[in-house]
C-alpha cells in the first residue's frame, strides 16, 4: 500500500492505495464518485476523462499513485452552490448534446479543460479545432454535431 | 493487474532503482498509456514498476533549443511537443506526428521515451524522429553515457539496443534551416482520429536557397518490423533541384522507398494495401 | 392540423438533461446494493466443441467466491430462451459459438470472480465448425443447433427461419422490362457499441420468491415474460427497474443468457449479484446486425417505370435464433413497397452456423435491403441513360397509395423529400461535375420507407398511461414507454405542457418500474413518441373531461370549451387555477382524485399469413443526398455533406429530432465506411474500440436536415416515428456517391480504403487493356 495526498474537487484528502490501483477505480469505487464513466477501460473512448492539474486525461489509463500532490477535478467538481452547473454543462444541455448521456461527463471534462486552456491563452478556437479537441471522446447517440455546437458555444460572449 | 511500485523523483533515485532491480522483473512507467493495457493482458507475477511519472530532472523533462539543434527530454509528452512553437516551425514532421497521435487525453500523458521504447512499427513520434535523424542519449545505472542514432537503436520488432541497466535520458535533433524544408508526416488510417497508423510516411527534406536538396530524411511506419530510414530514397534526392523533379523522378523515389517495405497482413490492412499506399504516398510529398 | 401550438414544434431541452450532464444520473454501472456480489461468466474457449468435463472445484475453493454454477447445478431448473427457444442458458454437452456460457461465478469482488473463472477447468473435444451459411445448408453438414426445427418446418435441418412473400405477376412484369439488373450484395456484421456496456443487478427474495432486476432492457414487459419463462417463474413476481440506459439501438430487445444467469447466481448465493460487461465482452457478446447475402434482380420499362423485384436472401443466423431472425418483416416491406413496385417476390432464409447470433439493430434489416435496392436503381438508370434523380421521382411513393403488400400511405412525403435533397444538394450539377484528380468528388441518392406508427408484430402494440394531477397542481405522467436516451420522455412532457398548460417544473415522468407503470410493448420500431404520445393524449382527454366537469360545477357556467394555459382553466371571463379544481374534486364532491388511466392500441393490423396488411399506424419516408470525396492515394472516403429530408409527419421537438438525425447518420456512415466485426472461424478479431471503428468527432460531416410535415392524423399532432430512419438509406447514398466519384460500383459494405484502392487498380488495368 502507498499513501497519497491530493486534492479532489477542491478537497484535500489522504488515502492508502494499492500501487496498481487505477485512478478510475479510486474515483468510482473508493471515493464513490460515480459520475466518471467506465466506457472501455482501455483509453479508447474518453468516457472516464477527468482533469488532473488542468489537463484532461483518461482516468482508466492513469495510476492513482500519480495524482499524489496534484489536483483532480471530476464531473462532480464542476459548478458551485450558486450555479450548480458549469457553463460547459449548461451549453451541453441547451444545445442538445446529451442523449443517453453515458459519454457526457467525459465530453464535459474534456471541453472544460480545453476551454479553460483557450481562455488562459486568450484564443477562440475554430470549429475544426473544437472537433479535434473532442477526438478522444466517442459517442454513439448524437453524431457529435450537437456536442460540438455546445462546445463552440462555450466561447460565446 | 498487480505490481509493486518504486517512485522516483530525481535521476539519482531513478538510477539507483534500476541498479537495485537488475536481478528482478521490472518495467519503467512514465505515461502508462501503453503499459497499463499490456500489463492487464499479461498477468505477470512479481513485477516491479519503476515509476518516473513524477521525475523532476530537467534533463529528462525539458525541450531545450541548443546551438546545433534541439534536445527533447524522454518525459516530454506528446502535448508538450505539439504545443512547442520551435518544433512547429522547424520540424513540422515531428509536430504533425505528435498531433496525430491518439487524442488529447492520451497526448497529455504519453511520453516521447515511452513512444520510442514501446518500439511499435507504427509509433508516430518515433517515425518522425527517425526521419529527423535523431540521436538517443542513454544513461546507465553506473553513470555511463552513450549516444546512438535512433534508427540504429531500434534493431527489430519490439527490440532495441537498450540494456537492462539503461534508460533514455533525452534525444537530440540536428538543426536545419526551416525556410527551405519540405517536412511532414502522413498517417493513414480508416478514420481521422484515434488511429494507429496502417501506414505512415515521415519526411524532412532540406534545400539550400537555390532549391537544391542538401539533406533528406524519410522513414516509413507500419510496413516493416522496424521503422526503416529509407537511405537509398534519400540519397536519390541529394543534389537534385526540388523544382526540377519530374514525374519519373518521383516514381523512382517511391520505388526506392518501397525497397524498405516488407509489411504483413493483419486485421487492420493487407500487405498489398500497405505497399500500394506507401507507394502512392511517396509520390505525393513533393506536390 | 391547423391548431396554433405553444410548446409542440419548438425546441425543448432534454427533460433530465441536467442530471445526465452533471454525472448524477444513475446507470446500471453505478448501482451498489448492500452485500452485493459481482458475477462473471466463463465462455467457451472454442466456438465449436464437445464439452468433456467441467471442474469448478478450484474456483469454489478460492477465498471470496460465494458460488459457482454450471448447467448441472440444482439451481439450474430452466427453460431454453430466445425467439425460437433454441438457446440453453448455460451450455453442457456441446458449445456452438464463441459466446457460449459454460459456468458462472459470484464473488465478493469483480477481481476475485474473474480470477475464479481462470481456475475453472474445462476439457473440450474441439470440432471443425461451420461458419458459412451456404456450407451449413449442404446435406453433409451436421445439425448445428440440436433444438432447431428446420427439418420439420423448412426441409433443412440447419434452416432457422424462412419467409416467402409475393405480389403481382412477376413473369408479366419481367416481359415488360426493358432493363433488368441482377446483382449480389454482401452485408457485414456490425454492432451497436452502446457507450455503456451491458449490465444487470439481480436481487431475489427468499421470503416471497420475488425477484427485482435492475436491467437496461428496452422492452421491460416482454422481458419480464421472457425472464419468467426462462426461470419458470410467474411474471408478476418479477419487478424490472430500469436505471438510466446508456444506449440501446435495438441491442436490448432480446433477453440474453447473462441476465437469467445473474438471477441464478443471486438465487444460489442468497445475495444481490451484479454483472457488468467489459468492453471486450460487449463486442463479443452483444448482438449484431444480420450479415447476409442478397441476390436482387430488378427491372424497369423503357420509361424507367419499375416493373418487378425478385430477391433471395441468405442470412447468417448464427448458432441461436434471436429477434433478429424476424427482420424480413421489415425487409420485405422495402422490397415490396419502397417506390411503386408492380410485382415482387421475396425469399429469405436464416441459416444456423457456428457464428455468434445476430439481434435487432436500429433499422431492423432495412439498411441492408435499402442498400441493395438503391444501388440497383442507379444501375438501371445508367443502363437506361436516365437521371438518377428522375428515375426515383417517377417511381416514388405517393399519398393514397396502397402497395402490393397492403401498406396504405394515407400521407406520404416521399416526393417532397426527394425533391428537397435533390434541390438543396444541387444534385444534377454535382452529379455531372468533373471529379477531380487525387481527390475525387461524388454525390449519391438513397431513399427509404419505414414504419412510422409502430409495427404490429406482437399481439398488442399498445401503451398505457396513468395520469395524476395532485392537490398542488403537479402532474405525474406514469407511462409504459421507455426512455433510452432518444428523448421521448421530453416529448411526453411537452405534450402535457401543451394540452394542460402546466409548467415543465410541475411535470414528472415516471417510466422505469414495471410494478408501477402500465403495459407497453417496448422501445422499437420508432414507435415511442407515436404510441406513448397518443396514449398520453388519450389520458389527457379523460382528465380534461373530469376537470371540465368540476370547473363547470365550481364556476357555475355551462361549457366544454375550456382553455388550459399557465396553470389555469379559462372560459371567457371565467378562470380558475387547475390545482384548485383538483383540490375541490378531492376534498369536495365527488371526493375523487384527479387520476385517470388510458390504454392506446394503434389502428394498425396484424398481417395475414401472406404477410399482407397495413402493419403500421403510418409510414415514414426519407431521402438523403450525400457528397463524398475519395482520396485515390489512400482509398479513404470522406463524407463532405449530408442532405437529409424526412417525412416526420410533424416536428414535435426540433432539437431532439435533429439529434436523432445526426446520431442515426453517424451510425449509417460507420456502416457504410468503417465498421465491421472481423470474424475468422467463429472468433472475433477486433473486439475493442480500437479495432472496431466508430466515427469520431473529426469524422462527422455537416448534416443539413429538412423535415417534411405531412400531418398524418394517426400520429400525435400529425407526427410519425422518426428514430430509425436516418441511418437506413445512408450506406446506399454513400455507395452511390462513391460510384459517382470513381465510376466503380461497390456491392459490399463497408467500403474500406482497401476495397477502393483495389477497385481503382482493376479499373486502371482495364483501361490499359482497352488502350492496348
Amino acid at each position: 500500500m502507498m499513501q497519497i495526498t491530493f486534492k479532489i474537487n477542491g478537497e484535500s484528502i489522504t488515502q492508502e492505495v494499492k500501487p496498481a490501483l487505477l485512478l478510475i477505480d479510486l474515483i468510482r469505487d473508493h471515493l464513490k464518485l460515480k459520475g466518471t464513466k467506465p466506457g472501455c477501460l482501455e483509453g479508447e473512448c474518453g468516457a472516464c476523462s477527468v482533469i488532473v492539474d488542468g489537463e484532461a486525461i483518461n482516468s482508466c489509463m492513469y495510476l492513482a499513485i500519480n495524482v499524489n500532490g496534484k489536483e483532480v477535478i471530476t464531473i462532480e467538481g464542476l459548478g458551485d452552490h450558486e450555479n450548480p452547473l458549469d457553463n460547459v454543462q449548461e451549453k451541453m444541455v441547451e444545445h442538445g448534446g446529451v442523449q443517453c448521456g453515458f459519454c457526457t461527463p467525459g465530453m464535459v471534462m474534456t471541453t472544460k479543460a480545453y476551454s479553460d486552456k483557450c481562455k488562459k491563452k486568450g484564443i477562440t478556437p475554430t470549429r475544426e479545432e473544437v472537433k479535434k479537441s473532442l477526438e478522444g471522446n466517442l459517442c454513439r447517440c448524437t453524431g457529435y454535431a450537437k456536442i460540438i455546437d455546445a462546445a463552440e458555444a462555450v466561447y460565446e460572449n | 493487474m498487480d505490481f509493486e511500485v518504486i517512485n522516483t523523483t530525481t535521476s539519482d533515485e531513478l538510477l539507483k532503482a534500476i541498479a537495485a532491480n537488475q536481478n528482478s522483473n521490472f518495467r519503467i512507467g512514465a505515461g502508462f498509456t501503453d503499459l497499463i493495457n499490456q500489463l492487464k493482458k499479461q498477468n505477470t507475477e512479481e513485477l516491479t514498476i519503476i515509476n518516473i511519472a513524477q521525475l523532476k530532472d530537467e534533463a529528462y523533462t525539458q525541450i531545450v533549443e541548443e546551438a546545433d539543434g534541439l534536445r527533447i527530454g524522454t518525459l516530454a509528452t506528446a502535448s508538450d511537443i505539439v504545443d512547442n512553437n520551435f518544433i512547429r516551425e522547424n520540424y513540422p514532421v515531428l509536430h504533425q506526428a505528435a498531433s496525430k497521435l491518439a487524442c488529447t487525453q492520451i497526448r497529455n500523458v504519453a511520453t516521447l521515451g515511452g513512444n520510442i521504447c514501446n518500439v511499435s512499427p507504427s509509433g508516430d513520434m518515433t517515425a518522425s524522429l527517425i526521419a529527423l535523424k535523431a540521436t538517443c542519449h542513454i544513461v546507465d545505472c553506473n553513470g555511463g553515457e552513450r549516444a546512438e542514432l535512433l534508427s540504429d537503436f531500434i534493431i527489430g520488432l519490439k527490440k532495441t539496443t537498450l540494456k537492462k541497466n539503461e534508460i533514455i535520458k533525452n534525444i537530440t535533433i540536428p538543426m536545419n534551416d526551416h525556410h527551405n524544408i519540405i517536412s511532414g508526416y502522413e498517417k493513414v488510417g480508416s478514420r481521422k482520429s484515434m488511429e494507429i497508423a496502417i501506414v505512415s510516411l515521415g519526411y524532412h527534406i532540406q534545400m539550400n536557397n537555390d532549391g537544391t536538396i542538401t539533406d533528406a530524411g524519410v522513414s516509413c511506419g507500419a510496413v516493416a518490423p522496424t521503422i526503416p530510414f529509407a537511405t537509398s530514397a534519400c540519397d536519390f534526392l541529394l543534389g537534385k533541384d526540388i523544382q526540377d523533379l519530374t514525374e519519373a523522378d518521383k516514381e523512382e523515389f517511391a520505388n526506392k522507398v518501397m525497397e524498405y517495405a516488407s509489411p504483413i497482413s493483419d486485421v487492420r490492412a493487407s500487405e498489398w494495401y500497405r505497399k500500394e499506399v506507401l507507394f502512392n504516398l511517396s509520390q505525393t510529398i513533393f506536390s | 392540423m391547423e391548431k396554433e401550438l405553444k410548446v409542440i414544434g419548438k425546441s425543448h431541452r432534454k427533460l433530465d438533461g441536467k442530471e445526465r450532464v452533471s454525472g448524477k444520473a444513475v446507470y446500471g454501472h453505478d448501482i451498489e446494493l448492500p452485500n452485493m456480489l459481482h458475477g462473471s461468466i466463463l465462455r467457451t474457449a472454442h466456438p465449436c466443441a464437445e464439452i468433456i468435463s467441467i471442474d469448478t472445484s478450484k474456483a469454489e475453493a478460492l477465498e471470496g467466491v460465494e458460488c459457482v454454477i454450471t448447467a448441472d447445478d440444482d439451481v439450474y431448473d430452466v427453460n431454453n430462451i430466445s425467439y425460437k427457444r433454441d438457446h440453453p442458458i448455460l451450455k453442457k454437452g456441446t458449445v456452438n459459438c464463441n459466446r457460449d456460457e459454460i459456468a458462472a461465478v459470484a464473488a465478493r469482488t469483480k477481481e476475485i470472480a474473474d480470477k475464479a473463472l481462470q481456475l475453472i477447468e474445462v476439457e473440450y473435444n474441439v470440432k471443425k465448425g461451420i461458419y458459412d451459411p451456404v456450407e451449413a445448408l449442404k446435406n453433409e453438414a451436421p445439425q448445428i443447433n440440436e433444438f432447431g426445427k428446420g427439418k420439420e418446418q423448412f426441409g433443412n435441418k440447419n434452416m432457422a427461419e424462412s419467409f416467402h412473400y409475393e405480389h403481382g405477376n412477376l413473369e408479366e412484369q419481367k416481359a415488360k422490362s426493358k432493363v433488368i439488373v441482377k446483382r449480389t450484395y454482401e452485408l457485414p456484421r456490425v454492432t451497436h457499441a452502446c457507450m455503456a456496456t451491458s449490465n444487470i443487478t439481480a436481487e431475489f427474495s427468499p421470503f416471497d420468491g420475488r425477484l427485482t432486476l435492475w436491467s437496461s432492457t428496452q422492452v421491460p414487459f416482454l422481458y419480464q415474460r421472457d425472464i419468467a419463462h426462462a426461470l419458470k417463474m410467474e411474471p408478476s413476481k418479477i419487478r424490472i427497474i430500469q436505471p438510466i440506459i446508456g444506449g440501446g439501438f435495438g441491442s436490448k430487445l432480446d433477453m440474453h443468457p447473462f441476465e437469467p444467469i445473474c438471477v441464478l447466481l443471486a438465487k444460489k448465493s442468497g445475495k444481490p449479484v451484479q454483472i457488468l460487461f467489459s468492453r471486450e465482452e460487449e463486442f463479443v457478446l452483444s448482438p449484431t446486425r444480420q450479415p447476409m447475402v442478397i441476390d436482387l434482380t430488378t427491372g424497369c420499362d423503357e420509361n424507367g417505370k419499375f416493373t418487378f423485384r425478385e430477391v433471395e436472401i441468405i442470412k447468417d443466423n448464427g448458432a441461436y435464433t434471436s429477434w433478429g431472425a424476424t427482420t424480413p418483416f421489415v425487409m420485405m416491406q422495402s422490397y415490396s413497397s419502397l417506390y411503386q413496385v408492380p410485382a415482387c417476390k421475396f425469399d429469405s432464409h436464416a441459416v444456423y452456423t457456428n457464428n455468434p447470433f445476430a439481434g435487432s439493430f436500429r433499422g431492423y434489416g432495412n439498411p441492408q435491403a435499402t442498400f441493395s435496392i438503391e444501388t440497383n436503381i442507379d444501375l438501371m438508370a445508367e443502363e437506361l441513360g436516365m437521371d438518377q434523380s428522375e428515375i426515383r421521382l417517377i417511381n416514388a411513393n405517393y399519398k393514397g397509395e396502397v402497395t402490393g403488400q397492403g401498406l396504405h400511405f394515407k400521407t406520404c412525403g416521399a416526393i417532397p423529400a426527394l425533391e428537397k435533397v435533390i434541390d438543396e444538394s444541387d444534385f444534377e450539377k454535382a452529379n455531372a461535375e468533373p471529379k477531380g484528380d487525387r481527390y475525387k468528388k461524388g454525390i449519391g441518392l438513397g431513399s427509404m420507407l419505414h414504419v412510422g406508427g409502430g409495427a404490429k408484430i406482437y399481439r398488442s402494440d399498445g401503451c398505457g398511461t396513468v395520469l395524476k394531477l395532485d392537490d398542488y397542481g403537479y402532474l405525474t405522467i406514469i407511462t409504459g414507454s421507455n426512455e433510452i436516451g432518444q428523448g421521448s420522455e421530453t416529448v411526453l412532457a411537452m405534450i402535457a405542457m401543451e394540452e394542460l398548460g402546466i409548467a415543465e417544473e410541475k411535470i414528472k415522468v415516471i417510466n422505469t418500474d414495471t410494478d408501477v407503470k402500465p403495459w407497453d410493448v417496448g422501445v422499437h420500431a420508432s414507435r415511442t413518441s407515436f404510441v406513448a404520445g397518443n396514449s398520453l393524449l388519450g389520458a389527457i382527454k379523460l382528465m380534461k373531461e373530469k376537470l371540465n366537469k368540476k370547473a363547470v360545477a365550481l364556476l357555475d357556467v355551462v361549457t366544454d370549451d375550456w382553455e388550459y394555459a399557465d396553470g389555469k382553466m379559462t372560459f371567457n371571463e371565467f378562470e380558475i387555477k387547475i390545482d384548485k379544481v383538483a383540490r375541490e374534486m378531492h376534498f369536495g364532491t365527488p371526493h375523487e382524485l384527479c387520476t385517470v388511466n388510458y390504454f392506446y392500441e394503434p389502428p394498425s393490423k396484424f398481417q395475414d399469413k401472406d404477410f399482407k396488411g397495413d402493419v403500421s399506424g403510418n409510414y415514414a419516408f426519407a431521402s438523403q443526398a450525400i457528397e463524398v470525396e475519395v482520396d485515390t492515394v489512400t482509398g479513404n472516403v470522406e463524407v463532405l455533406n449530408v442532405h437529409v429530408s424526412q417525412d416526420v409527419g410533424r416536428v414535435l421537438n426540433p432539437i431532439g429530432l435533429q439529434g436523432q438525425m445526426e446520431g442515426g447518420l453517424a451510425t449509417g456512415i460507420g456502416y457504410a465506411l468503417t465498421e465491421e466485426m472481423i470474424y475468422e472461424n467463429g472468433e472475433l478479431k477486433n473486439p475493442s474500440f480500437h479495432g472496431y471503428k466508430l466515427l469520431t468527432a473529426t469524422d462527422m460531416p455537416p448534416v443539413h436536415f429538412y423535415p417534411i410535415e405531412t400531418y398524418d392524423e394517426a400520429g400525435p399532432y400529425g407526427s410519425k416515428g422518426a428514430g430509425e430512419a436516418p441511418l437506413i438509406p445512408t450506406a446506399a447514398a454513400i455507395a452511390n456517391a462513391v460510384s459517382n466519384a470513381l465510376g466503380v460500383t461497390f456491392y459490399s459494405l463497408p467500403i474500406t480504403a482497401e476495397k477502393v484502392l483495389r477497385a481503382l487498380k482493376e479499373q486502371k488495368e482495364k483501361n490499359k487493356e482497352v488502350l492496348v
